[in-house]
């Protein structure tokens, strides 16, 4: 097992289920369970399964459990992570849906250090929020914060983005790069930021490497799930060995043109926008990346 | 050893439920408990300090289900604040229109509904567990016949979406803009 998946999905009496799932349009099915693909971790898995899929590597594992915010399924989840990680020989693991609990967060970080290699970290929706409330952001590789997510990391004592200053989520969005280095200079920001919105900004050490404008789809932020999409699309690039700013890049490129190839409408449902992927990648893959053949390892292979 | 090295606690909730009176704590402490909910009996901090000098510490992003639950239980307590910061939720809002469509922003949460018929179309956002649920629950439902999330959900992400779905109904009954 490589890559792992984990969140909650809000099917309150769904068990702690491990296993591969497959998308199916508007259904994830796990085994027996079928999940409405909407916003949330089944967002996040099911535009990993369409991308694994068309790079013909091995689907990713997925680690799911119901909750629908009492938060019973979110320590079930950490619980099981704690005691099973290091027993897993993870290269890329993503934290999802979950009831913050920086705790469980904690003892989860220190798990993954006795882990005999050290996967890649990515962590979004409230495991960021977790993390970041913990002060463990800077042991992730990867956060994926939209605008007011920014501004929360740049908050110093905010643990929830509820309570952020007013005057950071009043911030224009223009001044973005302020916000960045701020997050950086509190420790709350992993090694690499994708920071979603109308210019998508990929940050490197605190350093703005790559700025994403096109194709402009303000739809896109209306509809539930499309930031989740973007963590499901970075974990794969980064799973197939890109580098983690070019995996970023490309799945920030990847979403926005899903977004016009759906022709998305506020009313877009996001298995719509995953369902545009394949003809994405057919399109542009190539061009984004310099990577025009998938080697039947997992690793993408320049031709 | 001359230095002992204080053992980090092994609950970290973020934010504290205050009291007039010690027995309401304890009682507070008891019911959470009963309900599953982590928490613990802690003395507030000086600089938070109301009422009396007990309080419970709570994860702070169950703000919303505990208050809730307590309002339904007639359990008595001042107030919830957090930890660290100002204590202040957020509460104001951003709109972007869209052709038929309004987008309300509140925190972290977003929900947009038709200018014309006051369905909601979508709602984004967040990150807690009850925001798939609530989503699913709102979804292509009237403004105006859909729970609201302050009543089915627990978290602040919740409370968030809720305010963005009060100010979407306060606009809805305006003309929608």
């Amino acid at each position: 097992m490589t890559m792992l998946l984990s969140g909650t999905v809000p099917i309150k009496d769904l068990p702690l289920t491990l296993g591969e799932a497959r998308f199916e349009g508007e259904l994830l099915k796990l085994n027996d369970f079928k999940i409405p693909c909407t916003q949330g971790t089944a967002a996040l898995i099911s535009a990993a399964l369409a991308t694994t899929d068309y790079l013909k590597i091995d689907p990713p594992k997925v680690l799911i459990v119901g909750d629908n915010g009492e938060g019973m399924g979110s320590r079930l989840l950490y619980e099981y992570l704690i005691k099973n990680i290091p027993d897993f020989s993870l290269d890329v693991l993503v934290l999802h849906y979950c009831l913050p609990d920086m705790a469980l967060m904690r003892k989860l970080c220190e798990s993954v250090e006795r882990c005999s290699k050290n996967p890649i970290m990515i962590a979004d929706a409230s495991s960021m929020y977790a993390a970041k409330a913990a002060g463990l952001a800077a042991k992730f590789d990867i956060f994926t914060p939209d605008a007011t997510e920014i501004a929360f990391l740049a908050d110093p004592d905010a643990t929830h983005p509820a309570y952020i200053s007013r005057h950071l989520f009043e911030t224009d969005v223009t001044r973005t790069p302020e916000l960045v280095d701020a997050a950086y200079q509190l420790k709350s920001a992993a090694k690499l930021l994708l920071v979603k919105g109308a210019t998508d900004y990929v940050v490197k050490d605190g350093q703005i490497i790559d700025t994403i404008t096109e194709p402009n789809i303000p739809e896109l932020e209306a509809i539930g799930g499309t930031g989740d999409t973007i963590t499901g699309l970075v974990a794969v690039f980064a799973y197939a060995e890109l580098e983690l700013h070019e995996a970023a890049i490309i799945a920030a490129r990847s979403n926005r043109m899903a977004g016009k190839f759906a022709q998305a409408t506020p009313s877009t449902k996001v298995w719509q926008i995953i369902s545009q992927f394949p003809a994405v990648f057919k399109e542009y893959l190539c061009e984004w990346s310099g990577i025009c053949y998938v080697a039947p390892n997992r690793s993408m292979s320049l031709p | 050893m001359v230095f002992k090295r204080k053992k980090k606690s092994s609950f970290e909730g973020g934010g504290l439920l205050l009291f007039e009176k010690v027995e309401e704590a304890i009682k507070a402490e008891k019911v959470l408990k009963g309900e599953n909910y982590t928490v613990k009996l802690v003395a507030p901090p000086p600089t938070l300090r109301k009422g009396c000098d007990l309080a419970v510490e709570i994860n702070l992003v169950e703000q919303m289900g505990i208050e809730r639950l307590f309002r339904q239980k007639d359990e008595a307590y001042l107030e919830v604040v957090p930890l660290k910061g100002g204590g202040e939720l957020l509460e104001i809002v951003k709109v972007t229109n869209f052709k038929d469509a309004t987008m309300v922003k509140a925190g972290n949460m977003k929900v947009t509904f038709d200018k014309n018929t006051g369905i909601i179309l979508n709602a984004s956002g967040g990150g807690c567990p009850d925001i798939p649920y609530l989503h699913a629950q709102l979804i292509d439902k009237s403004l105006t016949e859909a729970p609201r999330p302050k009543e089915i959900g627990f978290t602040l992400c919740a409370l968030m979406m809720d305010r963005a779905f009060e100010e979407c109904l306060e606009l809805w009954g305006k003309g929608g803009d």
